[in-house]
């Protein structure tokens, strides 16, 4: 095992972060926690030598690459005889970037932080490692399968709550994270639970924290997700052990707990038997199924009615729970 | 109790009943009737007639040593069904003629002593000059044992078939079973009540069962299954071979007395047959003992093995006159079908790609070896056959191309949402509902971090001891970061626990005793099934088939009540397991823990059922 791979996705939603640094007992404001941050990325290239390290900034309607360890920035900071130099160079340059963005940013402040867009970032930086990877192996002159990066994972640092629309986004990352075989690291930092970065996390087989105590922010960065995923086969890390697996339907965008796939008739026949249905992936609540139900469906006419997810294909999602429609 | 091996619904001398099979006899009980009136032992058993398929009606009849008459059985079901339960029938009683007939021959062709036939359907005596096999006399005597047995019946719209519908269930869920020889053999609860919210299971049983299943499409190929090579002759075998090899059916129909073959006009095709002293001619037995050991059996083997059975082959002039050249020669004597799908013929485009198409290739040559091609091409039979079947129904399919359509603007159905307002804010209000309630301003938010972080930014760079400090305990000055002990060593301990938790359960064994286990198990599976009961009582179920519950409300209150009844012993049969537990040196926490679901869901239902009372007398 040669290296690791982290990237991390930051939640810099002014307004959570805000919330966040009022929310008594404990509080966290941002500046706290991004010296906490900074200590555990330190720790992080630390660590190993060979370890990289990439930093996603998602920012409320935007979301930015802050830090990358394969891109040297072209300025590097003047280094000072008390500071360790690659530390120095992570540092200010997050920093910098983070404070640049913040002052210049254009953007609608009351949209929701690019939480997915940063995650959907962090994937293909993790692909485009993959194939520069795969480019000095003989598997991509021969052709073959690439291979996986050694030990990529994400971990998402949120202060925002779940964002009911961006579910199939997310679960369209996690699919391919899986693919990637990138680990998902989720620590929610403030307010409500998060379900979808609770699924993202155990589809992934990474770790779920729920920050409880906000006053240690750096003794669970260290402790839960320090350790890379290789490592984690000797050193057992925290998790959350009850996930919800709930959905959100495709109607309403609601998090539902019961919701109902349509079906498609294939033959009248046979659907009386109650044996040919095959389910199709959208879920709707409760309110709208009867009204779907009443609609006589021609044969397959549920697939040419325009309704269809992009992007969401025929892949069965693990989390749905899909119940027939009579 | 003997075991029912079979059983399905007959009509027996225009009364209906049900035709069982058990272990050791074929018995009829006319509807309504505990003892049977019809009881075949099965050493009385000389042979059996089944009508054709494909006949209106579905009978079956078995015929006695020394009386050829026999019984006659309709099948009641309908037709896909009572052939299913038919071929049942036939193959266990298949079995058993066989077996009768080879002790028959084994006793040295004793003269089949006639028994008077009886015109009364009585009860049958044993008769041990023809069963001389030890096994076979106990079968007959046993036959006294089993007059006490008497069907059950449940009570239900139509007794026999429901009956049946429930066993086939059972048999496809042992579980189910389980809990109703619990529930129902127990007592607790009546069959109505068990299969009341499960209809639908009966349903699905029903419609599996009308189900068709196609024909067979493997080629016929009679193996020795013994060492003595014999070749177990069913009538499956029969029509499958004469479908299959059109040759051989002929051979049949010319050389074997057709008397014979058709001994009923009632479409009945006769399976064991009896020798015959026409010299010209073939005994059934003959012609299938011929054929096995002729040349043309050989032909039709599906191997090409054939030089080790060499030797078994003998010269035989009637077949011999059947057997057909090796159809090996480069083309195939069955002409192919001419009329090839275009959209399946690989040649049908070959001339537009004569230049730029890929070359012939010269190492595939068809027929190289000679031997194997008539395998091939008989292979090629069954296989074709089939293939028309499915191609017949794609023709229309072929022709219409997706692409070959305009693409006509769809108008969709539209989707009428409630409140469909919402759906398209749905991805506001996230955000929308804590921006109205709080009303950040969130400029100057921003204006305050950004001088916060850059007069860190100057800290930064004065801080600079900051070599890892990944503990709790160097809390200094880092990266003006505060580290408080407290709050760390919660964090560490909380964490800690965590992975504790996680690992002991892990490493911690199912050590629970099977017995106990299973004790658990079982009050668990019954709890659950009283709350399903308590709860459709309640709120009863929309359905559209016909329930088999209590429909009007005072049937319904009191059959809550009965089930309240059940549930609040939960609590005292979860306390006796745990004690069980207890004696058995397992921790009773640990059965606790486990019935805790169950038990919070019963404290639900008697907590909704007693405030369900009590509004009801405030009422009054």
């Amino acid at each position: 095992m040669n290296s690791s791979h982290l990237s991390v996705v930051v939640d810099l939603a002014p307004a959570h972060w805000h919330r966040s640094s009022l929310h008594t007992p404990s509080i966290l404001d941002l500046p706290s926690f991004i010296s906490q941050l900074l200590a555990f990325l330190n720790a992080h290239i630390a660590a190993r030598h060979e370890n990289t390290l990439a930093v996603f900034g998602a920012f409320p309607g935007e979301s930015v690459l802050l830090y990358s360890s394969s891109d040297p920035p072209a300025d590097y900071p003047p280094s000072d005889a008390n500071s360790f130099p690659p530390f120095k160079m992570v540092n200010s340059i997050i920093i910098r970037n983070i404070l640049s963005h913040l002052e210049s940013s254009t953007a609608d402040e009351q949209a929701p932080s690019a939480l997915v867009s940063a995650l959907i970032k962090a994937l293909c930086y993790i692909n485009r490692l993959t194939i520069e990877f795969n480019a000095s192996t003989s598997n991509a002159a021969e052709g073959l399968e690439p291979l996986a990066l050694p030990d990529p994972r994400i971990l998402i640092l949120s202060v925002s709550p779940d964002q009911t629309a961006s579910y199939i986004p997310v679960m369209n990352s996690i699919f391919s994270a899986q693919k990637l075989k990138v680990t998902i690291d989720a620590c929610q930092l403030f307010g409500p639970e998060t379900v979808f970065l609770q699924q993202a996390a155990h589809l992934t087989g990474g770790s779920y924290i729920y920050l409880e105590r906000r006053d240690a922010l750096l003794q669970y960065l260290t402790m839960a997700f320090l350790p890379s995923p290789a490592v984690r086969e000797t050193i057992s890390v925290p998790t959350q052990d009850k996930i919800d697996f709930r959905a959100a339907c495709f109607c309403h965008k609601n998090i539902v707990d019961v919701g109902f796939n349509q079906v498609s008739y294939q033959d009248p026949a046979a659907s009386q038997s109650g044996q040919a249905f095959t389910a199709t992936d959208r879920l709707f609540c409760v309110e709208v199924t009867p009204l779907i139900s009443s609609v006589n469906p021609p044969k397959n006419g549920w697939r040419s009615s325009g309704y269809t997810i992009a992007g969401l294909g025929s892949r069965r999602l693990a989390a749905f729970r899909s119940y027939r429609i009579h | 109790m003997p075991t029912i091996v079979c059983t399905a619904k007959v009509v027996y001398k225009k009364t209906p009943g049900i035709l069982e099979l058990t272990d050791t006899l074929l018995q009829w009980t006319q509807n309504g009737q505990k003892a049977p009136s019809v009881r075949v032992p099965y050493a009385e058993a000389a042979s059996l007639f089944c009508s054709k398929e494909g006949a209106p009606q579905v009978k079956l009849k078995i015929a006695l040593f020394g009386d050829d008459n026999g019984h006659n059985f309709t099948f009641m079901a309908s037709n896909p069904v009572a052939l299913g339960e038919r071929e049942k029938f036939k193959t266990e009683l298949t079995t058993i003629i066989g077996r009768n007939r080879k002790v028959l021959d084994a006793s040295s062709k004793l003269p089949t002593a006639p028994i008077p036939s009886s015109t009364t359907p009585i009860p049958q005596v044993s008769r041990p000059s023809i069963v001389p096999s030890r096994t076979s006399a106990s079968r007959a005597t046993s036959v006294s044992s089993d007059s006490i047995r008497a069907t059950p019946i449940i009570p239900g719209i139509d007794p026999a078939a429901d009956f049946r519908h429930r066993k086939n269930v059972f048999l496809n869920n042992p579980d189910l079973a389980v809990l109703h020889r619990e529930l129902v053999v127990g007592g607790h609860i009546t069959e109505a009540e068990f299969w009341e919210g499960r209809e639908h299971l009966i349903y699905t049983q029903v419609a599996q069962d009308s189900q068709r299943k196609g024909k067979s499409g493997v080629i016929v190929d009679p193996r020795t299954e013994t060492v003595d090579g014999v070749i177990q002759l069913t009538p499956q075998l029969i029509q499958d071979t004469f479908e299959q090899y059109p040759v051989v059916a002929k051979a049949h129909s010319e050389n074997v007395p057709s008397k014979v073959f058709t001994c009923n006009v009632n479409d009945v095709v006769r399976i064991f047959f009896f020798t015959n002293t026409d010299t010209t001619k073939l005994s059934e037995a003959e012609f299938w003992t011929r054929y096995f050991r002729s040349k043309l059996f050989n032909a039709h083997r599906a191997s090409i093995r054939s030089a080790a059975t060499q030797h078994v082959v003998k010269d035989d002039p009637i077949f011999d006159k059947y057997l057909e050249k090796d159809d090996d020669e480069l083309e195939p004597r069955r002409q192919r079908d001419v009329a090839m799908d275009l959209f399946v013929d690989l040649g049908a485009t070959r001339e537009d790609h004569e230049d730029t198409g890929n070359e012939k290739d010269v190492t595939m040559q068809a027929g190289k070896q000679k031997g194997a091609l008539p395998l091939i091409r008989k292979g090629e039979g069954p296989s074709s056959k089939r293939l028309k079947l499915t191609t017949d129904e794609r023709e229309v399919e072929g022709i219409d191309i997706e692409d070959l359509h305009d693409l006509e603007p769809s108008a969709g159905i539209a989707l009428e949402m409630q409140d469909s307002q919402r759906y398209f804010e749905g991805q506001m209000q996230d955000t929308g509902q804590d921006g109205t309630k709080e009303s950040l301003d969130i400029k100057s938010i921003i204006r305050n971090t950004v001088v916060n972080l850059q007069q860190w930014d100057l800290n930064l760079s004065q801080v600079n001891s900051l070599v890892l400090v990944l503990c709790y305990h160097s809390s200094k000055m880092f990266l003006k970061l505060k580290v408080e002990r407290k709050a760390y060593d919660a964090a560490l301990v909380s964490m800690t626990q965590n992975v504790h938790a996680r690992l002991d359960a892990q490493s911690r064994k199912n050590d629970i005793p099977e017995n106990l286990f299973k004790q658990m198990r079982s009050c668990q599976s019954a709890a659950n099934e009283f709350l399903r009961h308590f709860w459709a009582s309640i709120s009863p179920p929309m359905s559209e088939g016909p329930t088999l519950g209590p429909s009007t409300p005072s049937q319904r209150a009191a059959k809550a009540a009965k089930m309240i009844a059940f549930l609040s012993r939960t609590h005292e049969k979860v306390t006796a397991l745990a004690q069980i537990a207890q004696q058995q040196s397992v921790d009773p926490a640990r059965v606790e823990v486990a019935m805790q679901p169950v038990l919070r869901a019963v404290d639900r239902a008697l907590t909704f059922y007693h405030n369900k009372r009590l509004g009801q007398r405030l009422d009054q």
